[in-house]
């Protein structure tokens, strides 16, 4: 009887670990829904998200010393919120794309057979540190405003535009007018 | 038409309605309005009779979705202490009171259907929120100033 239940459970188990795996990821790996995808997360990060001018806006200490200078305090106050609400979501957002790019690139490394294992490797590192350093950021923003770690922020961006970079170089292979096809089938038109 | 042919005749379209139109709108907020008032909110196209008329609708709509890009990409590249000084320049322009104009855009917040589309969420965000600080400013420095002549 106490054989019948260890097999039975044992069984039961395996069925739930297959069930979740079944579950874990409905969309066959290296599919055009991934790739439009990570393709999207490319661009939001390397158009949207990650060029110089808009960090050094987002995170402008200028902008600071101005309102201080000439408004009364609850203008000041107003404008640490704004500010910080702003960083925030670019902080949530560089770490919803990289993470996008990073699923990506892990179901891609085991279904492109040409994808470069070094590069693969030295992106993998990447976005492990980037998510890392999105979650360290995001805590020094919310504990001490937008302008507590101008720094980390630079090296943060400088590090993802890197990172983004190599992807895209490693992503290279795949075909230009098939990603424009694919792209276009998906984002309507250009006007819009 | 092929996709270069296509381009080119945008861009000559945008050539012309910065040679036509937009020269006469030398601050990027006022050309970010002008333009957002081009787009038709039910389908997102952009419409402007002479320029269509020159080239054509899909041509005129695409230029000046290129030129409201531009025009929002150019404010928010501005510091703040521009966005205030393009504000306050905006409101001496359309003769209103500058009481009354601060009252409205910040109960109608006109600023948020300007943002053309594609926008990064960010990005978008980012500039709606300078908007609302730099009318902060405007009002507190309106409370400060003395009361405007009843006329």
């Amino acid at each position: 009887m106490i054989q019948l239940i260890f097999f039975l459970s044992i069984g039961v188990l395996l069925f739930a670990s297959l069930f979740f795996l079944a579950r874990r990821n409905p969309r066959p790996e290296g599919s055009s829904g991934a790739l439009i995808e990570a393709r999207q997360a490319l661009v939001a990060l390397q158009a949207g998200l990650l060029p110089i001018e808009l960090v050094q806006r987002i995170f402008a200490e200028q902008d600071w010393e101005y309102v201080r200078s000439e408004s009364p305090a609850a203008v000041r106050e107003l404008f640490m919120e704004e500010r910080k609400k702003v960083a925030l979501l670019w902080v949530d957002q560089v770490r919803a794309q990289i993470r996008s790019l990073s699923r990506f690139h892990r179901g891609s490394a085991r279904s492109y057979a040409r994808l470069n294992p070094r590069l693969e490797m030295e992106l993998a590192l990447g976005f492990a540190g980037l998510t890392f350093a999105c979650r360290v950021l995001r805590v020094i923003v919310y504990v001490g405003g937008p302008y507590a770690a101008p720094r980390m922020v630079g090296a943060m961006a400088n590090a993802a535009s890197r990172t983004c970079k190599i992807s895209e170089q490693s992503l290279a292979f795949l075909n230009a007018a098939q990603l424009g096809m694919l792209g276009g089938r998906s984002t309507g038109t250009a006007a819009l | 038409m092929n996709a270069s042919t296509r381009r080119m005749d945008v861009e000559q379209a945008v050539e012309d309605l910065r040679h036509r139109t937009l020269s006469d709108i030398p601050r990027s907020l006022d050309r970010l309005i002008y333009l957002a008032s081009m787009r038709d909110y039910n389908t997102g196209l952009y419409y402007h009779d002479g320029l269509a008329s020159r080239f054509t609708q899909e041509v005129a709509c695409q230029a000046l979705a290129d030129c409201h890009r531009e025009a929002f990409n150019q404010l928010v590249a501005c510091s703040l202490r521009e966005l205030v000084g393009q504000m306050e320049e905006y409101i001496n322009s359309t003769h209103t009171s500058p009481r009354n104009f601060v009252t409205a855009w910040r109960k109608l917040e006109p600023y948020r259907v300007a943002v053309p589309v594609e926008t990064d969420p960010v990005v978008a965000h980012f500039l709606c929120s300078s908007f609302k600080i730099a009318l902060a400013i405007l009002e507190a420095r309106l409370r400060s100033a003395p009361a405007e002549p009843v006329a």
